[in-house]
C-alpha cells in the first residue's frame, strides 16, 4: 500500500518535471548551446531589409570582419551614411513629398521612431543637427553570436579564407531578428575545419589546422 | 531547483499522513510499518531522476552581454586589434624607445622600439611593467590638500596665494626632481622659476652618478656625462660599474655589448670585458674576468692603473697617483694596462665610484688611452643623469637653515631617498608651501601641503632627450583614468598661463627643436611633428659644448685606506628596483634578482667565509649598524658567492611608505604568510645609510658592524629548488655533473669551433615513438645565444605581461609556486676568484618526443602539427603528472585561483590569452597567440610568412638579441643559420626528449685553455 502511494507520489513529481522539461524543450540545449538565440535588440534593425531586400554586402557595415578578429557591430556614424538622407520608411517619406508638394511647403524631415533611437544615439535633434552639449552614446546592442573566453575565433582567417558568413551565421540576409544559426559548439567548428580541410573551402585547398590551440590559446 | 521544492510540495498536498507512514520534520516519510518499504536507496533513485529533469529543464541562457559600438569610430581603430604606437620609456631616465601596444582603447603591451639608435628594440623589465602602474586602483585618483580630497581650483587659487607671498617676502622657490631628461618639462620647469627672484631646480637622483659629472667638470671644463659606446669598445674594464644592469642606461649597454659577444668559427673575436667589484652585480656575472675586490681598493687600483698607462703613455706626472699595493695587484693591473694599452681608442674603462678624485682618474686613463670621441663621446654628451649632490647637499642646509619658502617635488621621493638625514621631515613640514606631483602618498607627499598627482606616462604628452640631439616623445595612450593633470600644466597654471600638455609639448617643439632640425627633414613643421610622432625619435643637432684640453693638475694622489675590522657596506639598486617609485608594481616585486633569485624582499648579502665565521645562514636576521650610534637596520642575511670578504651589501628602494598594500597578495588561505616584513613594508629603507662626502652622495662606505638576531625570515628564493644540477655529493655514484649550460674559452674556440661540446655517448637512434608526426608546414624552434644573454630578466616581465601570469605573493614563491613561464637559472661553478656565472633562460622546450604528453591521462597536453607542445587548460584535470615528468621543470601549476577582483588591475589583461583558474597546469606556449596572428595575417595578404615578422614576447624585448625564434623548416631562416651554428647544443639532449629549443654555447674570453668554470 505504502509503496503505492509513494509511486503515486513519485510519478506525480516525474510527470511534473516532464511537463516542465517538455515546455522547456524548445530552449533547451545542452549548456552553453546558444542555437536559436534571438534576443530583442533596442533598435528593431532588419538585416532581411538591409542584407536582403537591399543587398547591402555584409562587410559594409562589418568591415572589421577582414583586418580583425571580431566583425564588430558598425559605429553609428556608419550607419548615418545612409540615414543621414533616409529618415523613414520609404512610403512614408513619399507621402510627405507629395503632400508637401500638394500643400506647396518644404517637406519636412520625417524621423521613425526606430530612427530616433540612432540619432538620439548620436545626440542629433529632429532635423539631424547636434544637440548641444549632447555626448553620443554607444547602441546598447544585445550580443548574440557570443563564445566563451577561452575559445577564440578570427574573423580575417575566415574571411580570408574564404568562408562565407553564412557558413556560421545561416541566412542573416532573410533574418528580421538575427537568431544564432549555428551551435557553435567545438565539434560543430572542427567538422568544418576537417571537411574544409579534405574538401576545399569553394573550390579552394585550404589547410584548417586541428590543432587545439588554434583556437584556445 | 524550484520544481524540487513543488515536488515536495506535492507530498504535502496529501493533506494527512498516508496510513503507515509517518511525516518527517522535513517533509520526507519514513515508515511506520515492518512491511516491505521503500529503501532509502530506491527513494533517492527516484527522486534524484526527477532532480534531474528539473535541473535539465531550468538549462538557459548564458547571461546577455551587450555588444557596444563606438558612435563614432575613431580613424584607424579596428576591434579586437593590436595596434602599436611610438613613444618613450618615463621608467627610468634611460629613456629607451618604447611601443606601445594598445588594444580597443587600452595600453596592454610594452615592447621595445626596434629603429631606436639606444636601446635598439630592447626593453628592460621595467619598461615592461609599466603597464601594471597605469592600472593600479591604489594610484591617487585626485589630489589632496592636507591629505583630504580637494578640487583643482580651489587648489590652484592657494598654491597661486601662496606663491604670491613667497615672492614678496622674496623667500626661495626650490623645485626637486630626479633627472629630468624632457626638454619641454626642463623649459616648463625654468619658466615658472623665473617668475621668482631666488629661485633654483635641484636634481636629486635616487643613485646618482654626480662625481662622474663633477670629475668632467675638473678635466674638461664642463659638467657633462658622457656617452658611453660599448658598440665601439674591444676591451672594456669597470670598477664596479653594473652598465648591464642598472647603470645609466643598461639596455643600450647590453644592446652594444652583447653585440660584441658572438665569436664565429671564421673570425673568432669577441670583447674582453673584466669587472673588479665588490659585490656580486649581474654585470660581474657576465665578465670575462671577474676580480672581487674591497670598496677600499678601488682608488688605488684605479690609480695604478692610471700610473701604468701614464707611464706606457709618457706623460710621467709629478708624483704617482697610487700608493703602493700589493704585488698580486701590480701584477693584475700590469695585465690590464697592457691589455688596455693595446687596444687604444677601442677600449673603456668605468667606475661607479662616487669620488670625484677616482673619476678624474678614470677621465686621465679614458683620455691617455684616446678613448676620448672614440668610446666616450662627450660631444654629444648623456643626459640620463643629471643629479648634482652638492646642490642637494646645499638644499638639504637651507631647509635646516629655514630659508625655503617653497619646495616643489616631482619624479622623486626627497624624505625616502635622504632618510639618512635625521629629523628632515619635521624641517619640511615646516616650509610654508609644499607640493608633490607624486602619484601615490610617499614619504614626501604624506607630509606636503598639496599633492597634484602627475597623470601616468601612459597618459601623458611628453619627451626625452637621452643624448644630445637625439629626441623622442611621449604619447599618450589612453585618457587619463583618473582626475590627475600633467606636470607641465600644473606649472603653466602657476606660472599664470594655463595651457594643454600637447600644446605645451608641441609649441616647444615649434620653437625650440624644430629649429635644430637636420637639413636634410622637412621645411614644414607639422611634417616634422608628424614624423617624429610615427618614428617616436628624431636625431637634431646638438650644441657642442666647449671642452677643455685635459687638465692634469686636477689629478690627486691616492691616499692607502687603512683596511679597516669593521664592515664596508655597499647600497646598490636590484635591477627589477631602480628608484622608490616602482616598489608598488607587483610584476617587479615578484621579478627574482637575476643573481641572487630573491623575491618580495631586500636582504644582507655576505660573502661565504664571513657567513661561516659568524655562524650566519640564509634567511637569519642580521642588525647591520653604522658605528656605534648610527642608525641600524635589521634584515635578513644570504650568502652571496662572489662577494668579497668583508662586504655587506643592500638593496636600496625598499621598505617604501605604503607597500603594505602587499601584505595580502596572492590566495589568502589558512597557512598564507604576508608578503611584507615584520615592518609591515615589503623590505627596509636601506637610503638611511646614504651620506653625503666630498660634495656626492655615498652608496659606499667603511664602517658597519653586523649582529646576527635570533629571528629567521625564509627568503623567497626561485632558485635553490629550480636548479637542475645536482650537488656533486649527492650526485649517483658514477654520474657527472651534466653540463646544462655548456661553455668554453675563446682559446678553446678558436682551436676548435666545438669546443666544450659534451661528448655524445648516447644514440638518439633508439625512439619509444614511432615517427608519425611529419610537420610538413612549419616547425617552430627557438635558439638562445648563452654567450649575448646576460640574465636582466626583461623577457620574464615580457612573458607575464603577455600571456596573463599571476603574481602569487612571497608565500606562494616560498612554497615553490611562483608561476612565471621562462625562468632565468643562474648558475655557479668554482670558488673565489675562480667563481663563474652562467645565465640561461628556461621555459618549455617544445620537446619533439615530450614526456609530460606521454603521462598526460586526458591528452591535456599534446603536440601540435607545428612542433609545439600544447597545454589545453579545459581538458586539464590537475593531476600533475607531466610536471613531474618534466626533465626541464617547466610546468606550472595553478595552486589557488588567483585573485582577480580588482577591475580595474584586470585591465592589464591580454584578451587573446585565457585567464586560467584554479587546478590547471600552464607553461610557455611560444606565444602561439603570435604565432597565430602572423600566420593570418600572412595569409590574409596571400603571402608566405616572413622570418622575424613573428615574434616571442621574451625576443621581442630581449636587450641582447640573444633569442632567436623561427621557422626550422625555412632554409633561409634566421633560425635555420643559428641551428647549424657549431656552439649550439640543447639541454639534456641525452635524454633524446628533442627539445625545439637550443642554445648557443657560452663562450668567455680567456686564455687559459682549460675547461673548468
Amino acid at each position: 500500500m505504502q509503496q503505492r502511494v509513494l509511486l503515486i507520489v513519485l510519478l506525480i513529481g516525474v510527470g511534473f518535471g516532464l511537463s516542465l522539461l517538455v515546455s522547456a524543450m524548445s530552449l533547451w540545449h545542452m549548456p552553453d548551446n546558444q542555437q536559436g538565440y534571438a534576443p530583442e535588440q533596442p533598435i528593431n534593425y532588419s538585416h532581411r531589409l538591409h542584407a536582403g531586400e537591399l543587398q547591402i554586402d555584409c562587410k559594409f557595415c562589418h568591415s572589421a570582419a577582414q583586418s580583425g578578429h571580431y566583425a564588430g557591430i558598425p559605429s553609428t556614424e556608419v550607419c548615418m551614411k545612409c540615414h543621414r538622407y533616409v529618415t523613414a520608411p520609404y512610403d512614408q517619406m513619399q507621402q510627405e513629398l507629395q503632400l508637401a508638394d500638394k500643400e506647396g511647403r518644404k517637406p519636412e524631415t520625417i524621423v521613425s521612431p526606430e530612427l530616433k533611437k540612432l540619432y538620439d544615439s548620436l545626440a542629433l535633434d529632429e532635423n539631424l543637427q547636434p544637440i548641444e552639449n549632447g555626448t553620443p552614446q554607444s547602441i546598447p546592442w544585445v550580443r548574440v553570436h557570443n563564445l566563451p573566453d577561452f575559445a577564440c575565433f578570427n574573423h580575417q582567417a575566415h574571411v580570408a579564407a574564404g568562408v562565407t558568413c553564412q557558413t556560421c551565421h545561416g541566412p542573416v540576409e532573410s533574418m528580421e531578428r538575427v537568431s544564432q544559426f549555428a551551435p557553435l559548439s567545438m565539434g560543430w567548428c572542427v567538422n568544418c575545419h576537417r571537411e574544409s580541410t579534405r574538401d576545399g573551402v569553394n573550390g579552394r585547398e585550404v589547410h584548417a589546422a586541428t590543432d587545439c590551440t588554434v583556437c584556445h590559446h | 531547483m524550484n520544481a524540487m521544492n513543488q515536488n515536495s510540495d506535492d507530498h504535502r498536498s496529501l493533506g494527512t499522513e498516508p496510513r503507515g507512514l509517518r511525516r518527517l520534520s522535513n517533509g520526507y516519510f519514513v515508515s511506520t510499518e515492518e512491511a516491505p518499504a521503500l529503501s532509502r536507496r530506491e527513494f533517492l533513485e527516484a527522486a534524484g531522476f526527477s532532480l534531474s529533469l528539473a535541473a535539465m529543464s531550468g538549462c538557459g541562457r548564458a547571461p546577455v552581454e551587450s555588444a557596444l559600438p563606438f558612435p563614432i569610430q575613431p580613424v584607424g581603430a579596428i576591434p579586437g586589434r593590436l595596434q602599436y604606437y611610438a613613444s618613450t620609456c618615463a621608467g627610468c631616465p634611460a629613456a629607451c624607445g618604447l611601443l606601445i601596444g594598445t588594444r580597443d582603447g587600452r595600453p596592454l603591451k610594452m615592447e621595445g622600439l626596434p629603429e631606436h639608435p639606444l636601446s635598439q628594440g630592447g626593453l628592460c623589465a621595467v619598461g615592461q611593467a609599466l603597464p601594471i602602474g597605469l592600472y593600479d586602483s591604489q594610484r591617487l585618483i585626485g589630489l589632496l590638500r592636507a591629505g583630504k580630497k580637494a578640487e583643482w581650483a580651489q587648489v590652484d587659487e592657494e598654491i597661486l596665494q601662496g606663491l604670491r607671498q613667497i615672492k614678496d617676502q622674496e623667500q626661495q622657490v626650490v623645485i626637486v626632481t630626479s633627472t629630468i631628461t624632457s626638454p619641454t618639462i626642463q623649459a616648463s620647469i625654468d619658466s615658472f622659476l623665473d617668475q621668482f627672484q631666488n629661485a633654483k631646480h635641484v636634481v636629486l637622483d635616487a643613485v646618482s652618478s654626480s662625481a662622474i659629472l663633477d670629475a668632467h667638470e675638473q678635466t674638461h671644463a664642463v659638467r657633462v656625462l658622457p656617452h658611453y659606446r660599448f658598440d665601439r669598445a674591444e676591451v672594456v674594464v669597470s670598477f664596479g660599474a653594473d652598465f648591464l644592469g642598472t647603470w645609466i642606461s643598461p639596455v643600450e649597454f647590453t644592446a652594444d655589448w652583447s653585440a660584441r659577444r658572438v665569436p664565429r668559427e671564421q673570425s673568432p673575436e669577441m670583447s674582453y670585458h673584466v669587472q673588479l667589484e665588490s659585490r656580486m652585480s649581474l654585470t660581474g656575472s657576465n665578465a670575462d674576468r671577474r676580480i672581487a675586490i674591497h670598496p677600499s681598493n678601488q682608488g688605488p687600483l684605479v690609480a695604478r692603473l692610471a700610473d701604468k698607462l701614464a707611464a706606457a703613455a709618457g706623460r710621467q706626472l709629478d708624483e704617482p697617483l697610487a700608493p703602493r699595493i700589493a704585488e698580486s695587484d701590480e701584477n693584475l693591473v700590469s695585465e690590464l694596462a697592457e691589455r688596455l694599452w693595446n687596444a687604444r681608442g677601442k677600449s673603456l674603462v668605468l667606475c661607479d665610484s662616487q669620488e670625484v678624485g677616482v673619476q678624474t682618474q678614470i677621465n686621465f686613463i679614458n683620455d691617455l688611452l684616446g678613448n676620448y670621441e672614440h668610446t666616450l663621446d662627450i660631444e654629444r654628451p648623456s643626459l640620463q643623469r643629471q643629479g648634482n649632490d652638492r646642490e642637494v647637499q646645499q638644499l638639504v642646509e637651507d631647509i635646516r637653515a629655514k630659508q625655503v619658502g617653497a619646495l616643489i617635488v616631482a619624479e622623486v621621493d626627497l624624505l625616502y631617498d635622504l632618510a639618512g638625514h635625521e629629523s628632515l621631515s619635521a624641517e619640511v613640514g615646516e616650509i610654508p608651501l609644499t607640493i608633490s606631483f607624486s602619484h601615490r602618498v610617499d614619504e614626501f607627499a604624506a607630509i606636503a601641503k598639496f599633492v597634484c598627482p602627475d597623470h601616468h606616462t601612459l597618459e601623458s604628452w611628453s619627451d626625452a632627450e637621452p643624448i644630445s640631439g637625439l629626441i623622442s616623445l611621449i604619447q599618450p595612450t589612453i585618457r587619463p583614468l583618473s582626475n590627475t593633470r600633467a606636470i607641465v600644466e600644473s606649472l603653466a597654471v602657476w606660472s599664470g598661463q594655463p595651457q594643454a600638455a600637447y600644446e605645451v609639448v608641441k609649441d616647444h617643439w615649434e620653437k625650440k627643436i624644430f629649429p635644430r632640425r637636420r637639413s636634410t627633414g622637412s621645411s614644414q613643421f607639422l611634417d616634422f611633428w608628424e614624423q617624429a610622432l610615427r618614428d617616436g625619435f628624431v636625431e637634431v643637432s646638438s650644441e657642442a659644448p666647449t671642452i677643455g684640453r685635459f687638465e692634469t693638475s686636477v689629478l690627486e694622489p691616492v691616499a692607502q685606506e687603512r683596511m679597516s675590522e669593521n664592515f664596508s657596506l655597499v647600497l646598490y639598486n636590484k635591477v627589477s628596483m631602480l628608484d622608490s617609485r616602482h616598489s608598488h608594481n607587483p610584476w617587479l616585486q615578484e621579478l627574482p634578482d637575476p643573481v641572487t633569485k630573491v623575491t618580495w624582499d631586500n636582504y644582507v648579502s655576505i660573502s661565504p667565509r664571513d657567513a661561516a665565521e659568524l655562524g650566519i645562514q640564509d634567511g637569519d636576521v642580521v642588525k647591520v649598524s653604522a658605528g656605534k650610534n648610527g642608525s641600524r637596520i635589521e634584515l635578513p642575511a644570504l650568502i652571496q658567492p662572489g662577494q668579497h670578504d668583508g662586504v655587506l651589501a643592500v638593496a636600496l628602494a625598499y621598505g617604501c611608505k605604503g607597500t603594505d598594500r602587499f601584505a595580502k597578495i596572492g590566495p589568502q588561505w589558512i597557512e598564507a604568510r604576508p608578503s611584507v616584513s615584520e615592518n609591515g613594508l615589503v623590505g627596509v629603507n636601506a637610503a638611511v645609510f646614504v651620506s653625503f662626502h666630498g660634495g656626492t652622495q655615498r652608496y659606499t662606505r667603511a664602517g658597519f658592524s653586523l649582529a646576527k638576531t635570533s629571528r629567521h625570515r625564509e627568503l623567497a628564493a626561485t632558485q635553490e629548488y629550480n636548479s637542475l644540477e645536482l650537488p656533486p655529493e649527492v650526485a649517483p655514484h658514477g654520474a657527472e655533473r651534466r653540463k646544462i649550460v655548456q661553455h668554453t674559452t675563446l682559446a678553446a674556440f678558436t682551436k676548435d669551433a666545438e669546443a666544450g661540446a659534451v661528448e655524445e655517448h648516447f644514440s638518439t637512434e633508439t625512439q619509444l615513438w614511432p615517427e608519425d608526426h611529419p610537420k610538413p608546414d612549419h616547425t617552430w624552434g627557438m635558439v638562445i645565444d648563452l654567450n649575448k644573454c646576460t640574465g636582466c630578466s626583461a623577457c620574464v616581465i615580457a612573458c607575464q605581461s603577455e600571456n596573463n601570469i599571476p603574481v602569487v605573493g612571497y608565500d606562494e614563491v616560498r612554497r615553490q609556486r611562483e608561476m612565471h613561464w621562462i625562468r632565468i637559472d643562474r648558475y655557479y661553478d668554482g670558488e673565489d676568484e675562480d667563481l663563474n656565472v652562467a645565465h640561461q633562460p628556461m621555459m618549455c622546450q617544445h620537446c619533439g618526443n615530450a614526456p609530460c604528453e606521454t603521462v598526460c591521462p586526458v591528452l591535456a597536453t599534446v603536440h601540435s602539427s607545428e612542433g609545439l607542445n600544447e597545454q589545453v587548460y579545459n581538458r586539464c584535470v590537475g593531476t600533475r603528472y607531466c610536471a613531474n615528468n618534466c626533465p626541464y621543470k617547466v610546468r606550472r601549476f595553478n595552486w589557488f585561483k588567483y585573485p582577480y577582483d580588482d577591475t580595474l588591475q584586470n585591465l592589464v589583461l591580454n584578451p587573446e590569452v585565457t585567464v586560467r583558474s584554479r587546478g590547471v597546469m600552464e607553461k610557455c606556449s611560444m606565444c602561439f597567440q603570435r604565432i597565430e596572428a602572423g600566420k593570418i595575417e600572412a595569409r590574409s595578404q596571400g603571402l608566405p610568412i616572413v622570418d622575424g615578422a613573428i615574434q616571442t614576447a621574451c625576443q621581442q624585448s630581449c636587450p641582447a638579441s640573444a633569442i632567436v625564434f623561427g621557422d626550422m623548416n625555412d632554409p633561409q631562416s634566421e633560425i635555420h643559420l643559428a641551428l647549424e651554428n657549431p656552439r649550439r647544443y640543447r639541454v639534456l639532449e641525452e635524454l633524446n626528449v628533442r627539445p625545439a629549443v637550443s642554445y648557443l654555447r657560452v663562450v668567455r674570453n680567456r686564455d687559459e685553455e682549460s675547461q673548468h668554470g
